[in-house]
């Protein structure tokens, strides 16, 4: 039970879910954007979090955008995960999609929600940021688009009165040969001790990171040093995970200095399957 | 799929209700005009209440009523009362209920409960039975030595943290180590865990113009509810009544009377009207009782051909804030304390210990997988000592007839079992000869772990059951018994046990599916796996009763003597004749004659039964008999492990148990497979963790993760079948027991596969590679 009286708003279109929200913002209502309501629901049921309104961005047609018949592909943020891994349109984020929670939960959450959660993990975003992402916003001033890097920095940091309309990768970074490792604690359906991703652009292998740190990690000095061929895998892996050592979460799922020993151990696999040649990796 | 009787395949007689959702179970009742209670729990995990403003909850219209402790001055508690309703002066553990808010609906009880602050000046917190026994260690119950005793056997030591000591004294321990060849002694610690049923617990109340109150409630204890409130609250035991419609699960979780006081405390604050409080899974989780957590420290001692002499135990049960039955589970540690194996010399001082955790209650087992944890792994580190085969060390000492329980109870193979069947039937389903570690190559080992188990029931001595027939007028058959309904078909399981007592089809024997402890016979607890071993007894004494009605009044009618006459499908039929018959219709409501006369009236069977020949354990040496009988059993579990990165997967877990007779195989089956899941989870994954400040980390199942289907391994069940001759046509219980011995089984293939001693649960990939590695990169 939710012990707390709320308004709940359903615009068509992006002008119209900007004008609802100062319309409540402007009547003390501290609206909140609401996609597939699954952390806002936990959160407020247990006290974790209060607001006057919601608005549900799930029925403005560009947040259902699923398309890649040009050189991007565009990914509506009202989509849920499931929706996401059955398009087999972006095949690590549909396969990062469909480990996150349950299948259950997977038909509930949407792109943007995960992307915008207060849970330290967004595994979504991961790659995202490995296919530089651009994130096309609504508010007030219509459409706007960033680039990931600049707006998603260990969380979205959008600006007040903005959401998530969608987002877009390109076709070749999206299509490329990549990696999906989730370790958890123990149980398969978890959050991740550690997931992480990877793709291979032009020959360069990009790497990102949830349940490592409080947020999600993609690290260029990481990546120099995988991509370092000077150096044996064996010494690539520790160097990399020495470099991340400083900001390695130390939680109920694990300890600090376990998260480094699978992180060295995951990297290691990655890099010998590289040489091997046994991309794309399927998990 | 056989109609009649015993060792064939029954469908449960509530199978169409449950697979369709028509099934009710207590929350699913809505009548109008309920109001809902909605708790407020402790954040803090021992700590002075300082002050609880309830002002601007009250002022939240369609509140009816707001409790603290300050309105609730009894103690409750089913051994030693020592818990209030709602915490009173300090709170002892996180998530422990310090005020209820009765209002007209769910969402403004809700409201007004989030309206309640309470400040509390934190004490220091007791984080283990270890900590809470050291000197100067903070004391949770400063008055333990006023506390009222339900029972004449427990025994609080005022002054520490020690709610009750169970002492076992066998032989001359320091003389049987001296004897030994090998001492081997080892340490483990089990965290505290939940059930996790399905349905969380519920209850509603109400109370009528003339007194009567009405309790509706999800657990295994009907009339345990019932004594309960009729002691505390003075009200005599016939103007209560407890109903238990279907329950959805239990697993010792709603044994303990909890919410049933607090829904009547509501009740009567809001003018006798219906309350109804449901648990959310956080509180479910701990707010209502949980899992003991243990710490033990073992000695064993063996000769050099690995006869076990000698064994000496300590075992702390974490039993958090509260007392409940805790007590009984360092009783039934105690009592089991060497596993089924005979040892002459036995030490064992089992001690339940308050600390700042959520308190403990009854959990499938008993207390039984934890202490098998211990012992069991003991026995596999002793068999590398001795260089002998685990199973083979097993055999060896497997309790025989003529032996003696450690509090003395004679071993019979009625009372017993044969353990030693168990343990080759179980090496034959996982193919234990061909080794117990297989490295398969790719850094992946397939490795197997055995652990046996026994387990008895820790009863009052006293423990009842009955039951009551009626007949419809086709001839059919109504049976009334009190057990609940809590999922492992017990209700289906004394239709079957009648339907091969009067030889008749069991869809013509209907069952009451609910308890009405206005209606119902009284029947002490569904739990302990002795619900089989009751009822069933007292069903076979109620058919005995009708049969000899039946004989009788037949014999009458029939001209013929009553032992001339025998009876089945629905007929009482001449021995020399059976086309000579009365059919049960024209005899269960009066015989009626031709001329309008008529004879006798409608036929009422009775059976109550009684357990005769337990008793109290004596204080000093454990000595007495605790339970009727014992379930022995054998299981294994295959893990394949991988060598790089410590973790796992679960390929095979195999239980043989000797049922003494099975009576429905499937649902044996069914059980025993379930009792293996919940064993998977609990050696694997389950534990409560908590932050220094001692509160509880994971209160829901997005942290706290149980099995899912999807990962369990393939199950192997198989049966032994050594009659224990006073249980119904030979059977003993086994709900429980498919959980016993698997956290073991499951440590002692881990342990085999990574070649470093595990001895705490769960066992986490972390712990393996901590205890492997010392925690190297």
């Amino acid at each position: 039970m939710i012990p707390f009286d709320f308004e709940y708003h359903r615009p068509a279109s992006v002008r119209e879910a900007a004008v609802v929200y100062r319309q409540l913002e402007e009547a003390g209502k501290a609206p909140v954007w609401y996609g597939g309501g699954s952390e806002l629901i936990s959160m407020a049921r247990v006290g974790n979090m209060g607001f006057g309104a919601v608005i549900d961005l799930k029925s403005i047609p560009d947040c259902r955008l699923l398309d890649n018949s040009g050189d991007e592909v565009h990914l509506g943020a009202g989509l849920t995960l499931d929706e996401i891994r059955r398009s087999e349109k972006f095949p690590l984020l549909g396969q990062t999609a469909g480990r996150i929670a349950d299948h259950t939960m997977q038909c509930k959450i949407t792109l943007g929600g995960n992307l915008a959660s207060t849970i330290i993990y967004r595994e979504a975003a991961l790659p995202l940021l490995l296919g530089d992402a651009t994130i096309t916003t609504g508010g007030e001033k219509g459409i706007k688009r960033y680039r990931i890097r600049d707006i998603f920095r260990d969380r979205l940091q959008l600006p007040k009165r903005e959401f998530i309309v969608s987002t877009s990768v390109a076709r070749q970074y999206a299509e490329a040969p990549y990696f999906h490792i989730k370790k958890t604690k123990n149980e398969k359906i978890d959050y991740p001790l550690i997931t992480t991703t990877a793709l291979i652009a032009n020959g360069y292998l990009r790497i990102a990171f949830s349940g490592l740190a409080a947020y999600p990690v993609r690290d260029e000095v990481v990546e120099a040093i995988l991509n370092d061929q000077s150096i044996d895998f064996e010494r690539r892996a520790e160097g990399a995970a020495a470099a991340l050592a400083g900001i390695l979460l130390e939680d109920m799922n694990g300890s600090s200095a376990y998260r480094r020993f699978v992180l060295k151990n995951t990297l290691v696999s990655i890099l010998e399957s590289i040489k091997d040649a046994q991309v794309p990796c399927i998990r | 799929m056989s109609k009649t009787g015993i060792g064939v395949p029954v469908i449960r007689k509530e199978a169409a209700s449950k697979v369709t959702g028509e099934a009710k179970y207590t929350a699913d009742f809505l009548e109008p005009g309920t109001l809902t209670a909605q708790l407020v729990t402790s954040t803090c995990a021992h700590g002075v209440i300082a002050g609880i403003d309830t002002s601007a909850a009250a002022g939240v219209p369609g509140v009816r009523a707001i409790l603290t402790g300050e309105s609730c001055p009894e103690l409750c508690g089913a051994i030693l009362k020592d818990r209030p309703p709602l915490a009173r002066g300090k709170v002892r553990y996180y998530g422990e209920p310090v005020a209820l808010v009765v209002a007209e609906d769910a969402f403004l009880a809700a409201k007004a409960a989030s309206l309640i602050k309470v400040s509390y000046e934190p004490l220091p917190v007791v984080h283990g039975p270890g900590q809470a026994l050291e000197p100067g260690a903070p004391l949770i119950h400063e008055g333990l030595g006023a506390y009222k005793r339900i029972v004449a056997d427990v025994y609080p030591e005022p002054g520490t943290n020690v709610c009750h000591r169970e002492k076992v004294r066998k032989g001359d321990v320091e003389k049987g180590f001296s004897e030994c060849a090998v001492i081997l002694e080892a340490r483990f610690k089990l965290p505290q865990s939940d059930h996790i049923a399905m349905e969380t617990r519920a209850a509603t109340a109400s109370i009528s113009a003339d007194g009567t109150v009405f309790i509706r409630t999800s657990s295994q204890a009907p009339f345990e509810v019932r004594k309960m409130l009729s002691e505390l609250y003075q009200i005599d035991e016939g103007k209560i009544i407890v109903e238990v419609p279907m329950v959805g699960g239990g697993f010792g979780g709603k044994a303990p009377v909890n919410l049933e006081i607090l829904a009547y405390l509501a009740s009567r604050a809001a003018g006798g009207r219906p309350v109804r409080l449901v648990n959310t899974r956080e509180a479910d989780m701990v707010s209502s009782p949980c899992r003991m957590g243990l710490e033990a420290t073992l000695k064993l001692g063996a000769t050099e051909d690995g006869i076990l002499k000698a064994a000496e135990m300590t075992f702390l049960i974490d039993a958090g804030g509260y007392a409940d039955i805790g007590p009984r589970l360092a009783k039934a540690i105690a009592v089991g304390c060497t596993g089924p194996y005979h040892i002459e010399n036995v030490s064992c001082d089992s001690l339940c210990v308050y600390t700042n955790h959520p308190y403990v209650t009854s959990f499938r087992g008993f207390g039984h997988a934890s202490v098998t944890f211990c012992i069991e792994r003991a026995l596999d580190k002793l068999a590398r000592k001795l260089r002998l085969d685990p199973a083979r060390l097993r055999y060896k000492n497997a309790l025989m007839p003529g032996q003696t329980s450690p509090t003395q109870v004679k071993i019979t193979a009625s009372n017993c079992g044969n353990l030693q069947a168990c343990i080759e039937r179980v090496k034959g389903l996982v193919n234990w000869e061909e080794g117990d570690r297989l490295d398969m190559g790719g850094g992946k080992i397939r490795a197997k772990g055995i652990a046996a188990f026994w387990k008895t029931s820790n009863s009052p001595p006293d423990a009842a059951s009955g039951a009551f027939i009626s007949f419809n007028k086709d001839g059919s058959v109504n049976l009334n018994v009190g057990c609940v309904e809590i999922g492992p078909m017990m209700k289906t399981t004394a239709a079957q046990i009648l339907s091969e007592a009067l030889k008749m089809d069991i869809s013509r024997i209907h069952v009451n599916m609910d308890v009405n402890t206005r209606y119902t016979p009284y029947h002490w607890k569904t739990v302990a796996s002795m619900t089989t071993y009751m009822i069933g007894r007292a069903v076979l004494r109620a058919a005995e009763d009708v049969t000899d009605q039946l004989k009788s009044m037949a014999a009458v009618v029939m001209k013929c003597a009553p032992e001339d006459l025998d009876i089945g499908d629905e007929r009482v039929f001449l021995r020399s004749d059976p086309s000579v018959f009365k059919s049960f219709r024209d005899l269960v409501h009066g015989y009626h004659y031709e001329n309008g006369n008529a004879l006798y009236g409608q036929m009422l069977g009775r059976g109550g039964f009684i357990m005769t020949d337990l008793n109290f354990l004596d204080r000093e040496t454990g000595k007495g008999k605790p339970g009727p009988y014992w379930t022995v059993g054998a299981q294994a579990v295959e893990v394949i492990y991988d060598t790089v990165a410590h973790t796992y997967r679960l390929t095979k877990a195999a239980t043989v148990i000797d049922a003494g007779k099975v009576l429905n195989p499937a649902m044996a089956e069914g059980l025993v497979k379930g009792g293996m899941c919940m064993g998977l989870g609990l050696g694997s994954r389950e534990h409560f963790q908590y932050d220094p400040a001692g509160r509880v980390l994971d209160t829901s199942l997005r942290t706290y993760k149980v099995m899912h289907f999807g990962q369990t391994p393939e199950y192997l069940v198989a049966f032994v079948e050594t009659p224990f001759v006073e249980g119904p046509y030979g059977a003993r219980g086994l709900a429980e027991h498919g959980i016993v011995g698997i956290p073991a089984a499951l440590g002692n293939a881990l342990s085999v596969a990574c070649g470093a001693e595990l001895d705490e649960l769960p066992l986490l990939p972390e712990k393996i590679w901590m205890a492997k590695t010392g925690g190297r990169l």
